[in-house]
């Protein structure tokens, strides 16, 4: 059975969860990363309201594995927290959606 | 009012070079007509870790995938451009991919001006009548007679900072004081609900109204274009 939006977007914010971890030794950004965590859950969890039946678009759950992958291979705290910014905007263009 | 060259330090005349590398200048120029997605993979890509170029073809599909413009098409040739250089950049170790993200922002943001304005110059300073002179350049200026502008250039949001901010605005004032309008502004190579959450926390009593915030998917904005 192909993914959903929803499963897919699920899986982005499992990812970016595990950025938020890495990061979390940049004890000075901690609000930063909290009002990062805020406004893209919020904006993950709007796509998933409005589209979360639909099938994935092709190719978005292939574009998901990478991310992970990339994700996953991210140890330096600093540059996690740049991809709490970058991480959830790829996912949404894999769905065609507006960051 | 009036602009004034900076006089370079140490730190300017070794980033001098890397603002003149050749790198730069491909990548500003390929970014300038980018669409918004393709300068996401930029962003995505000079900062990652995998230099492998398979797997950012496969994070991309709107720009790679069945449904992208085939190979031979320019749009795809652009992605594909635009891809290799972010790796180019990714792969000169920490400390100059650092330093060659910053100067792509600065050469993309000078060259998006340009096309709608000018003279547009790097590294220029403020002066006001009766006011000492930051120590800062500003990053961009446009130099224009009753429309004149500044713009601090950021790799990404977290380089938002209050000292940065108050500059700006500091700037914007002192133009006001003198009965002249003054344009601020950031140009963030980044998403832009992350440029606004860091702002509002880094403002501190700056009133936002003065200062113009252009992200990542907005920067058609600066030559006067509809983001694309």
């Amino acid at each position: 059975m192909p993914p959903t939006v929803a499963d897919v977007l699920a899986r982005a914010r499992a990812a970016f969860d595990v950025l938020a971890a890495t990061a979390g030794p940049v004890t000075d950004e901690l609000q930063y990363l909290a009002d990062l965590e805020t406004v893209w859950v919020a904006r993950l969890r709007a796509v998933a309201e409005a589209r979360g039946a639909e099938p994935a678009p092709p190719g978005a759950e292939a574009a998901i594995d990478a991310l992970e992958a990339e994700a996953a291979a991210i140890t330096d705290p600093h540059r996690a927290i740049d991809w709490m910014s970058t991480l959830p905007q790829v996912a949404l263009a894999a769905l065609g959606e507006a960051g | 009012m009036r602009f004034m060259e900076a006089r370079p330090d140490g730190r300017a005349v070794v980033y001098a070079h890397i603002q003149s590398d050749p790198l730069v200048l491909r990548a500003a120029e390929l970014l300038a007509d980018a669409s918004t997605t393709q300068r996401l993979l930029a962003r995505a890509a000079m900062n990652g870790e995998s230099t492998d170029p398979g797997r950012w073809r496969t994070m991309f599909p709107v720009l790679f995938g069945r449904s992208a413009p085939a190979p031979g098409d320019p749009v795809r040739d652009r992605s594909e451009a635009i891809l290799g250089i972010a790796l180019e950049v990714a792969d000169r170790g920490e400390q100059a991919r650092s330093q060659f993200r910053g100067a792509i922002v600065e050469a993309l943001t000078e060259r998006l001006l340009a096309e709608r304005s000018g003279p547009v110059r790097r590294e220029r300073r403020i002066l006001f009548d009766g006011r000492p002179a930051e120590i800062h350049p500003y990053d961009i200026t446009v130099e224009r007679d009753g429309a004149a502008e500044a713009w601090d250039c950021k790799w990404g949001a977290r380089g938002i900072k209050g000292d940065v901010v108050h500059q700006l605005d500091d700037a914007r004032r002192g133009a006001a004081d003198e009965g002249e309008r003054l344009v601020v502004g950031l140009v963030v190579f980044d998403a832009r609900r992350s440029c606004e959450v860091r702002l509002v926390r880094e403002r501190g009593p700056v009133a936002l109204e003065g200062l113009k915030l252009v992200a990542l998917e907005g920067l058609d904005r600066l030559a006067g274009r509809r983001p694309a």
